[in-house]
């Protein structure tokens, strides 16, 4: 079938050009005749001739479209490698683009503004993709072994430093907005004891959220990524070391300053103290309450009187007393 | 030449009123609800490009944006400047090609390069249009300060654009 | 843990790709470079800007097909129903006629894409190809979250303060 069509196809212009050499054959023996008939004129006054011959504009020959040269099995690839506007003649696909009435057909392909303003991925098709990426691959590692998830990488690696890279179509790379950086970890992995918790937590303020228990330190004051990360991590170490600096002044810290209760240094441990060594002697060795007993106590006023917190107060007083 | 001599103040105070008063529009109401829109000719002769067929309200429905570049978007950065080169381009453009260009001037930005596509009519020798290929590429990469790339489709002739007459 | 550690490759001096990337980054100097370990990023959002939602979709395909090639998890890539719209509204006449106006307004398509689990030569490497094929009138934002170990001087309290 297909060779049917390419004979056709050869013998068409073959006909065309017998056609037009037959045509010539005729034109040339015209002018002949015309120059014999020719009637000379009495130019009296020097008048322009009237009968100039237009100059002619001489055209180069429009070469055809490539896509007529090209294979069916070609490797496209290389016909269409980087990014570039729409061409008729170099994309070999039937297309259209354009609204019309009902009925008409769209423009075609060539003398088409409409393909040329969209961007077009004809450089990213399939296989151009798998080749390009098979060729990159040689760059990528994979991901360590026993990191898989997010429990586990978190064990090691606590710290999650988050930064943006912009890119826009301007004449400069630069962007203001990429010298920000968030440094955000789990406050359980730090070590702390308890009144450098509490002076750490003090200290951060409202960049430790309570629900997730991160600490997270946004900085954008300096120019630079570099030098914000460096003003981040050094936010993150002075907090740190600061918050185990016990200052002179925090030992005068009174029962009216106090936020939570402590059984350590409230009444109720002396008189809980008094009960228990009722009837011994000087020199004994004292009997402290016990713990589970304490923390009841700081559970009741701290979280306020419930029935649970009664009844389990209740439980540990019996408990303590022997009754 | 007297007379001339009188006339001179009158002269100078008029030009000052004529500099006083801006000669350009800045207003953005005055390409208010006609631009971009085309008449019906009674004799229904008015030729008309895709580009010229469709009003403005049909961008990004019925035809696309003519210049490509981020300045516009939410939060893009420098959008003054990208119009104002984007016009200046325009003009030099059709002024370099004269009464060459059928289609509008499509300028896309990618990165820090600049691609100007158009339609252009084969009315030179594709030797003067190497030129001035060369000629414009080089001029609007030195003033623009990136690179800058013309990708060009011709067309025989200049009713090949037309899509449609009113 | 140790293998983990071990199995983490060298980094590659990939850096003279990374043109593209706004930001700072280490220059590696010509004479043998100390060799530095790879850093680990735990996820990649990047966010699309554009002004023809196809164009974004087409673009979100081809990076997830690089992706897919690649051996890079992909995550969650979704785009929001509704385009911003900035809006102006002008009076329609020069100065008078107030209740005739024209409305102007520019679009703004998003596209998010979320990737994870990359190690830093990766990234570089995928970044950097996604971002040179960048389509024109498209920006891009990519928000890197990389993990890192406590430093040394945090991991144990302060003897002496």
């Amino acid at each position: 079938m297909s060779t049917g069509l390419t004979r056709v196809w050869e013998r068409l212009p073959l006909k065309k050009q017998a056609a037009q050499s037959g045509i010539r054959v005729f034109s040339q023996q015209q002018p002949e005749i015309e120059d014999e008939e020719e009637f000379r004129v009495l130019n009296l006054r020097t008048v322009k001739q009237q009968f100039q011959r237009r100059r002619e504009v001489r055209r180069d020959p429009v070469t055809p479209p490539r896509t007529n040269r090209m294979a069916v099995d070609q490797d496209w690839t290389a016909a269409w490698p980087a990014p570039r506007s729409f061409h008729p003649a170099s994309v070999p696909l039937p297309l259209r683009q354009g609204f019309t009435e009902r009925g008409a057909a769209a423009p075609s392909k060539f003398a088409n503004a409409e393909l040329m303003k969209i961007p077009n991925f004809l450089h990213l098709t399939p296989p151009a993709i798998r080749q390009q990426c098979e060729a990159i691959k040689k760059f990528c590692s994979p991901w360590p072994k026993g990191l898989e998830t997010e429990a586990k990488w978190q064990r090691h690696f606590p710290v999650e430093v988050i930064t943006t890279d912009y890119l826009q179509s301007l004449p400069t790379i630069r962007n203001l907005e990429a010298r920000r950086v968030t440094i955000s970890l789990k406050l359980s992995d730090l070590k702390f004891d308890a009144h450098a918790r509490d002076k750490f937590l003090r200290l951060v303020g409202d960049r430790y959220n309570k629900d997730t228990d991160t600490v997270t330190f946004v900085t954008d004051r300096c120019p630079l990524r570099k030098q914000n990360y460096d003003y981040a991590m050094y936010l993150l170490t002075a907090c740190y070391h600061e918050s185990f600096v016990t200052e002179p002044w925090e030992a005068s810290k009174s029962e009216a300053d106090m936020e939570v209760y402590l059984f350590e240094r409230n009444q109720s441990k002396i008189a809980a103290e008094g009960i228990l060594n009722w009837s011994a002697k000087e020199g004994d060795n004292k009997i402290s309450p016990p713990p589970a007993y304490a923390q009841c106590v700081e559970q009741l006023i701290n979280e306020g009187e419930n029935e649970y917190n009664l009844a389990k107060y209740k439980e540990e007083v019996k408990k303590m007393l022997n009754v | 030449m007297n007379f001339l001599k009188k006339l001179v103040p009158q002269v100078a105070l008029a030009e000052a009123q004529l500099l006083s008063r801006s000669s350009i529009h800045t207003s953005a109401v005055c390409c208010r609800v006609q631009s971009g829109r085309y008449r019906i000719t009674t004799k229904r002769n008015r030729p008309l490009t895709y580009e010229m067929a469709n009003p403005p309200h049909f961008i990004g429905h019925r035809k696309s944006w003519n210049s490509w570049n981020t300045s516009t978007l939410e939060d893009g950065l420098r959008p003054s400047q990208t119009a104002i080169e984007d016009v200046f381009i325009r003009k030099f453009m059709t002024g370099t090609w004269h009464a060459l260009v059928c289609s509008e001037v499509i300028i896309k930005r990618q990165h820090n390069t600049i691609r100007i596509a158009a339609l252009i009519r084969q009315a030179i020798t594709p030797r003067k249009m190497y030129f001035l290929i060369g000629y414009t590429e080089e001029l609007l990469s030195y003033w623009m300060q990136c690179p800058v790339t013309l990708e060009l489709q011709t067309v025989g002739d200049k009713n090949d654009v037309i899509f449609k007459y009113i | 843990m140790l293998q983990a550690l071990k199995s983490l490759r060298w980094a590659q001096p990939l850096r003279a790709l990374s043109t593209s990337t706004a930001g700072t980054q280490p220059i590696v100097s010509p004479k043998t470079p100390a060799p530095e370990p790879d850093k680990l990023y735990s996820k990649l959002e990047i966010e699309l800007r554009g002004i023809d939602p196809a164009v974004l979709k087409s673009y979100t395909w081809f990076a997830t097909t690089a992706a897919d090639h690649l051996g890079i998890e992909k995550g969650k890539c979704w785009s929001p129903r509704k385009a911003h719209h900035e809006r102006m509204t002008l009076l329609k006449s020069v100065h008078i006629y107030k209740k005739h106006r024209v409305q102007y307004e520019v679009r703004t398509h998003f596209r998010y894409m979320n990737f994870h689990k990359l190690t830093g030569s990766t990234l570089d490497t995928f970044l950097e190809y996604i971002e040179r094929n960048l389509p024109e009138g498209v920006a891009l934002q990519a928000s890197k979250t990389e993990l890192q170990q406590i430093p040394e001087h945090l991991r144990q309290p302060p003897e002496q303060v």
